[in-house]
């Protein structure tokens, strides 16, 4: 999901630029004095950026009032669900264990992200870590933040993350994988000799 | 698969140093020697870590809201027979008067434009600059390290060898800049301990690429 979404925001943002670039260089560019092709919406540097010929230009037709109304209409609701879906932060509510009789049971992903959480933050070399599931509930994914104490040894720390709190957590919630995302932070400490 | 074969054939070679070796520092050949195999299988597979864009996503999304929902509103106004708004009617003048080479229109294109150019580079570009990719030693967990914690540990490993009295440690994305001030011992004793030192923090950092190292020692009065 946080994928899909990260395609989207590049894609309209790249779309954006894109047409900015299009028409403020073509503006500028004409502004300046460069000789635009006779198919361009301007055609020299004394035209308007939008007279009112070119506005009025399909006024009278039909069409024209209910097309602008519908492509603004779609254009507030798209954005509106693309501003939803920026800001939501998409936390897993539960994740489906399978308990192996065929039943399977619901465990809070709440939970399963303080377990996980607690237990990575206890790790020898870890001060606090912080987990957020995202994903699906049958193949849930795991965002880890994990806060070095001074004098860690970053490689150790992810070793034991993985060895441990990340395994455990998986084999507990009876799930084939758990992909994870870890990043690692360090605590600001001053310079001292440790001996 | 040429791995493997190149190994069988340089498996004579070590056998000679591991008998000279073995009471001296088994620990640290045998750290030496695990990794090795992990860090070549993956050591151009893994990426940077890619931004979402959640920022500058919500700011275009909120002014595509607002831009569209006020037009929008303004032209249904118009259409139920009620005055379209000041601005609206201000601004299809102002387009309809300006010519292209007029001051405003040049700033306000050139505006554009660069605006247009920096989404492009921030549709482009990965962007989380900050966080270093890790080696991936285990096929389900992707690591990233901050440059500020790279930085803080490999200080710690400066900080202890002798001679050093303070040290300033930049990491960069392919560089680890480090000028130290070294109070007592030769310089050159100094620089060489630093070098393999950090040389060796680097590689316990477990980075996927691993940057390159430059070390400044100085006394202490002199500057630079």
């Amino acid at each position: 999901m946080s994928r899909m979404l990260r395609i989207v925001n590049r894609v309209l943002l790249g779309l954006a630029g894109l047409l900015l670039v299009v028409f403020g260089g073509s503006a500028l560019a004409i502004g300046l004095g460069a000789n635009p092709p006779s198919w361009w919406i301007h055609d020299g540097r004394h035209d308007v950026l939008l007279s009112d010929a070119d506005r009025a230009r399909w006024r009278d037709d039909g069409w024209w009032w209910p097309t602008v109304i519908a492509v603004l209409a779609v254009a507030v609701l798209l954005g509106l669900w693309w501003l939803t879906a920026v800001l939501r932060r998409r936390r897993l509510a539960e994740v489906l264990v399978d308990t192996g009789d065929g039943e399977g049971a619901l465990l809070r992903g709440r939970a399963l992200e303080g377990v996980l959480a607690g237990e990575a933050g206890a790790l020898d070399g870890v001060e606090r870590a912080q987990v957020s599931l995202t994903g699906r509930r049958t193949v849930p994914e795991a965002r880890v933040q994990l806060l070095l104490e001074p004098h860690a040894d970053p490689g150790d720390a992810l070793h034991r993350m993985t060895t441990e709190a990340l395994a455990h957590a998986r084999d507990s919630a009876g799930l084939a994988t758990l992909p994870a995302e870890v990043r690692l932070r360090g605590v600001k400490h001053g310079a001292e000799r440790v001996n | 698969m040429s791995e493997s074969h190149g190994s069988e054939s340089t498996q004579h070679l070590p056998v000679i140093e591991k008998a000279a070796e073995s009471e001296l520092g088994q620990s640290a050949s045998a750290a030496d020697y695990k990794p090795l195999p992990v860090l070549e299988e993956t050591d151009d597979a893994e990426g940077r870590f890619w931004s979402a864009r959640r920022v500058p996503a919500g700011i275009l999304a909120l002014l595509v809201v607002a831009g569209a929902g006020l037009l929008l509103y303004d032209v249904v106004a118009v259409r139920a027979d009620r005055p379209a708004m000041h601005w609206r009617r201000s601004l299809a003048h102002e387009l309809a008067e300006r010519p292209l080479d007029d001051t405003w229109v040049l700033v306000g294109a050139g505006v554009a434009t660069a605006l247009g150019v920096w989404l492009l580079v921030l549709a482009a570009t990965p962007g989380l600059r900050d966080v270093l990719p890790m080696r991936r030693a285990h096929a389900d967990v992707r690591a990233g390290l901050h440059r500020g914690a790279a930085a803080m540990v490999l200080r710690d490993r400066a900080m202890e060898v002798s001679g050093v009295r303070s040290v300033r440690v930049r990491v960069g994305r392919r560089k680890v800049d480090v000028r130290a001030v070294s109070h007592f011992r030769e310089l050159d004793d100094v620089r060489a301990d630093l070098d393999a030192t950090l040389a060796d923090g680097i590689r316990g950092l477990g980075l996927a690429r691993r940057p390159a190292l430059s070390v400044h020692v100085a006394r202490p009065g002199r500057k630079g």
